[in-house]
């Protein structure tokens, strides 16, 4: 009880000295509870929006199975409209709606802007049925009748400005069409950010899909008293007699499963990637408590050896210590917790800005949010208060008696020494290995093992490399600063431990941003290196959302004037049969125009690559070759999904030396079209082109102009190609970063605790200097430099460690087509100069309160 | 040096009417009640008192470590009282030296550099012959390369008297400068601060409620209840044993 009492007592009479350590739990905490309650929040948006807009029981093709990899590369299966009537008489069937929907179209206003989502949302066509009246009422104008009138939805609608009686272009697969907006309709729920727009049935019949009379898929409302379940056995029953291609018959709990599976994976890369940047903070804000309860048990040793003195024994004092971090931890997490739903909205907003529509009464925080939250905070920050809290149960009640605090133990110097450098150079033995292994696979276990030891390494050595790498800083930085200077070098040498400590929360952040920048810097460079080598195409056609090229703008492209050809490329899906006699199931082969071997120049191993364009010819990459000892001339057995059966001539062997296509295999458009009948022939992926001689800008500019109408098309030049590849690359690492800085605000946080502890600290001799003549701005300078030389030490620590693990894994890549390093050295000085200017700013509030510290109560202190 | 002394004044020091109170209204505490002191230029003062007698806070006052609340203290020709932080400062560094009962060096640095720290923080060179014979008066020489910790208590505090000689200082401000030390180590202490007076022509304060120590002054300065209640020139510390005694008598009495 005692324990208790006194526990509380130092925890209330130092909170100040907390409030950091509780900022850092508080933030770790936040943003762990955040990521769940978003990610929850947005589970129960898609769950709400797909209840909504399932049926009781859906009936559609079987071959409709909602695999993404077929998504709009050929028109897609449907059900006749015979079916309907059919099933509307099943028994237990109280309504039967037929359904048209396409979700791989694109809508653009009459200023040819796309009016669909930038956030990666589809953007839908259907046929206005009563089912669409579960989720939406028109709140202007009115439903869609005929073949010139579309309703649009609200949220697209406001986004782009799009007003009734405005003309919008719709581009199918079947080709593209005008209609006039005759109808806004807004959602009732929240509608993440699709695009919908709605035609009466007849014409999203014969536009959207192609034919008249044909369905995507069917809707049934059961009839009072029947379930889902029965529903669901009797149009299962009764579809056996149909006839005609097999129906897939699904509850509305197994569509809304079947949606929320497909969206599922998305959603859980995202949580747990947020989730692991939270880790991190987390790791960092461990520093953070460690050195607080080191200052505070070194601040309290005469108190603590008091306490012994008296009588309390070792495992008192350990647990008093242990108590306040107890203290310090439900507070900090129980105030993050609450935090956290503040980053959740927050984080809904940011996700509306850039149109993602996210509604905060979807808000969902689930009871293991809150659990998970307040057990973490507090598991570490007693964690972290472990070792102080041993420290202060060794403080001897000698302690008491004495003037200066604990003396320094120099036998855990020499442990620490050897540990930090056993791992560090086992850590760098490791990342060695990493540059030297030829399979990728291997060296990715060597990679993260040397990537965990060296950091484990540095963060032990730390305190030990602190005494020379500070020196050597200030030698540049602080020593024509002259006695101000030489007083902040020693201030940051005087405990190596929480200077290292301090570093050390720093260096992480740092080191992650340095080796992600130098990957994502050789990615670049690798392949402008690669594209300058082997792309000989001077023009690339693609869509950013990865969708297929429909067949009206391949059309449109080969009739481009000042082209000398225009490539075609299509992936087709095949069962290929090997010499050896195995099977390589749904097998990805790439069938493209002869001027392909042109456009893409791939090295080959074996054979020449034109010879794969060949009647019934074809190449395979390095690899597969290799894993099936195939050579030139064997005979592949090619099944053709949605075709026939070819035997095909191996011809070319392609290297995997490449980031361009690694490891396609290769035949002509030709071949592919003599086993798969026009139809079911799948859109282009991607078209090249190449301009004749000489007429280059003409082309360009006639391309551009021809791709107009067609907003979710790009054309680029390779100049555009390599800007937006640079582009790509630097929003990831922008993104990545920007996860990143929370752990740099938490070290950030460090070095602020740590200044400010030491300040409190050092109230007497602050007074001292002060009375003998130093100036305010002299003392407030001396801090700033001690903490610009922290900072500096952290950097120079995390940036080292960083260039290390981003040069390793480069190697590694190396083997994958990353065969560039490009360090990128002006990104490394940035950071490292705005690491000082972290470092002054940190040093903002301590100086300022050690300046304001009034002369004779520091030395009066006693 | 005679030169130099008369071409100024005779009082390195002065305080008028200075008063100094703690709290307001019912809880007003006057630490010093109107007092008038001239401190004498190349002099050892003593300033004594009982316990809460306002010796600490008149020399507090007279160092500018401490505002008052009413009156003026002049530093030389000076006047100290209204000056900002930042002249108060400067006045500090270049003006007046200090040696505190404890804690009076940086740990961080050694003897030397603690010695010369108030020249570096003014960004002057310390003249090296004085420093030379400033160490050599306080039989540093051997140790300067050392940190506080490794030096005794009564060599660090020789360090200090060290530090405010060797600036030069106009006067130097001692806070009980041997309370902390044994008997024999004091005597040193106090050994250097009278020859520095003698042979240097050093202006010192120094308060102490010790009268062994209060015997190596030229004068000492009597305060009780925040005023000067008496002075005694060329003391013994018998002489201001017996004073003492006396004022506890008449205390009593009261």
């Amino acid at each position: 009880m005692t324990v208790l009492k006194t526990s509380m007592r130092n925890f209330f009479s130092h909170k100040g000295r907390m409030a950091l350590s509780a900022v850092a739990v508080v933030l770790s905490v936040a943003f762990v509870c955040g990521t769940l309650v978003f990610s929850d929040t947005m589970t129960t948006t898609f769950d709400r929006l797909f209840k909504a807009t399932a049926s009781d029981v859906r009936v559609s093709p079987e071959a409709a199975d909602n695999d993404d990899g077929d998504w709009g590369r050929k028109p897609q299966p449907t059900l006749p409209a015979a079916d309907l009537a059919r099933v509307e008489k099943v028994d237990g069937v109280k309504a039967a709606d037929g359904e048209v929907a396409n979700d791989a179209i694109t809508v653009a206003d009459a200023d040819n802007d796309n009016l669909g989502s930038s956030t990666g949302a589809p953007t839908i066509g259907t046929n206005w049925d009563p089912l669409e009246l579960e989720s939406v009422e028109i709140t202007s104008g009115h439903e869609p009748r005929g073949p010139t009138e579309v309703v649009i939805d609200a949220d697209a609608a406001d986004k782009h400005d799009v007003r009734i009686g405005d003309k919008i272009r719709t581009i199918a697969d079947p080709g593209s069409f005008s209609s006039e907006v005759v109808g806004i309709a807004t959602f009732k729920i929240t509608n993440p950010g699709a695009t919908i727009v709605y035609f009466d049935t007849a014409t999203a019949q014969e536009k959207l899909l192609g034919k008249p009379d044909v369905y995507s898929s069917i809707n049934l409302t059961a009839a009072p008293g029947v379930s889902h379940e029965a529903l669901k056995a009797n149009v299962q029953k009764a579809a056996a007699d149909f006839g005609g291609d097999p129906l897939k018959v699904q509850t509305k709990d197994e569509v809304v499963e079947e949606n929320k599976d497909d969206l599922g994976s998305f959603m859980d890369v995202m949580k747990y990637a947020m989730l692991g940047f939270a880790g991190i903070a987390v790791l960092v804000g461990i520093f953070l408590i460690v050195n607080t309860f080191s200052m505070l048990v070194a601040q309290r040793t005469r108190e603590l050896g008091l306490l012994r003195a008296i009588g309390s024994s070792r495992r008192q004092v350990n647990r008093s210590v242990l108590v306040e971090a107890l203290l310090l931890g439900v507070i900090g997490s129980v105030l993050g917790v609450g935090a956290g739903i503040g980053i959740a909205v927050g984080l809904m907003k940011l996700m509306g800005a850039v149109g993602m529509e996210l509604n905060t009464a979807d808000l969902t925080v689930n009871a293991a949010t809150p659990v998970v939250g307040i057990v973490l905070g507090v598991v570490v920050t007693v964690l972290a208060a472990w070792l102080p809290a041993r420290r202060a149960g060794k403080v001897s009640p000698m302690a008491a008696l004495r003037e200066a605090g604990t003396p320094g133990d120099r036998k855990a110097g020499v442990v620490r020494t050897v540990l930090g450098l056993l791992l560090t150079v086992a850590g760098g033995g490791l990342l060695f290995l990493t540059t030297r292994v030829d399979e990728a696979s291997d060296g990715a276990m060597y990679l993260a093992g040397g990537v965990l030891l060296s950091l484990l390494g540095f963060i032990v050595f730390a305190p030990v490399l602190a005494g020379l790498l500070v020196r050597a800083l200030a030698a540049g930085v602080l020593r024509v600063f002259g006695p101000v200077g030489r007083m902040a070098e020693r201030n940051a040498l005087r405990n190596p431990r929480r200077t290292g400590a301090t570093a050390s929360a720093l260096m992480i952040g740092l080191a992650l941003v340095a080796c992600l920048s130098v990957v994502g810097s050789s990615m670049v460079a690798s392949a402008t290196e690669e594209l300058d080598k082997s792309v000989g195409a001077d023009f690339i056609i693609q869509s950013d959302m990865g969708m297929p090229i429909v067949p009206e703008v391949a059309e449109v492209l080969d009739d481009a004037p000042h082209m000398a050809h225009v490539t075609h490329y299509k992936a087709l899906g095949a069962d290929v049969t090997l010499p050896d006699g195995k099977t390589e199931k749904d097998y990805s082969l790439t069938a493209a125009n002869k001027t392909y071997a042109q456009d893409l120049r791939s090295e080959t191993v074996q054979g020449k690559l034109t010879d794969a364009y060949k009647k019934n010819s074809m190449s395979v990459g390095e690899d597969f070759a290799k894993d099936h000892g195939l050579k030139i001339g064997d005979t592949l057995a090619v099944d053709f999904e949605d075709g026939g059966r070819a035997e095909l001539t191996l011809r070319a062997i392609t290297s995997s030396e490449t980031t361009l296509d690694s490891g396609a295999a290769y035949l002509s458009l030709a071949t592919a079209k003599d086993y798969i009948e026009p139809g079911d022939m799948p859109h282009n992926e991607i078209m090249f082109g190449k301009a004749k001689e000489g007429q280059e800008e003409a082309a360009y500019a006639s391309l551009k102009k021809a791709m107009d109408p067609y907003p979710q098309y790009e054309v680029r030049d390779q100049t555009d190609f390599k800007q937006t590849l640079k582009d790509q690359v630097g929003q990831m690492l922008n993104l990545v970063n920007g996860l990143l800085a929370l752990a740099i605000i938490v070290a950030v946080l460090g070095v602020v605790n740590t200044l400010a502890l030491s300040v409190i600290e050092r109230t007497r001799e602050i007074g001292l200097v002060r009375a003998i003549g130093l100036s305010r701005r002299q003392l407030r300078r001396m801090i700033r430099l001690e903490s610009v030389v922290i900072a500096l030490f952290g950097a120079l620590l995390g940036l080292g460690l960083g260039l290390a693990w981003g040069t390793a894994a480069q190697q590694l890549l190396a083997l994958e087509g990353l065969k560039v390093l490009d360090i990128p050295w002006p990104t490394i000085g940035v950071v490292f100069a705005g690491s000082a200017v972290v470092g002054l700013f940190a040093a903002l509030v301590p100086a300022f309160r050690a300046g304001r510290m009034n002369v004779l109560n520091a030395i009066a202190t006693e | 040096m005679t030169t130099a002394v008369a071409a100024r004044t005779a009082v390195a020091a002065r305080a008028r009417q200075v008063t100094k109170a703690y709290g307001s209204g019912e809880t007003r505490v006057l630490a010093l009640d109107n007092v008038d002191v001239d401190i004498a230029r190349g002099q050892f003062t003593a300033i004594m008192g009982p316990s809460g007698s306002g010796k600490s806070t008149l020399m507090h006052c007279l160092a500018g470590l401490d505002t008052v609340t009413a009156g003026r203290i002049w530093i030389d020709e000076t006047e100290i009282t209204g000056l900002k932080d930042k002249k108060l400062t400067q006045l500090r560094r270049d003006r007046v030296g200090f040696i505190f009962q404890a804690f009076n060096l940086l740990p961080t640095l050694n003897a030397l550099e603690n010695i010369t720290l108030p020249m570096d923080i003014a960004g002057r060179r310390p003249d090296r012959e004085w420093l030379d014979r400033v160490v050599g008066t306080v039989g540093l020489a051997d140790r300067l390369k050392h940190r506080p910790s490794q030096l005794s208590g009564g060599q660090q505090q020789r360090v200090a008297v060290a530090r405010a000689l060797a600036s030069r200082p106009e006067i130097i401000f001692g806070d009980e400068p041997t309370g902390n030390l044994d008997s024999r180590a004091g005597a040193e202490v106090l050994g250097f601060l009278r020859r520095s007076v003698d042979e240097l022509g050093q202006t010192i304060v120094m308060v102490t409620h010790d009268p062994v120590a209060a015997g190596y002054a030229d004068r000492v300065l009597y305060l009780a209840d925040g005023r000067i209640v008496d002075e005694m020139w060329n003391p013994t510390s018998e002489q201001v044993l017996d004073r003492m005694k006396s004022f506890d008598a008449r205390g009593r009495v009261a």
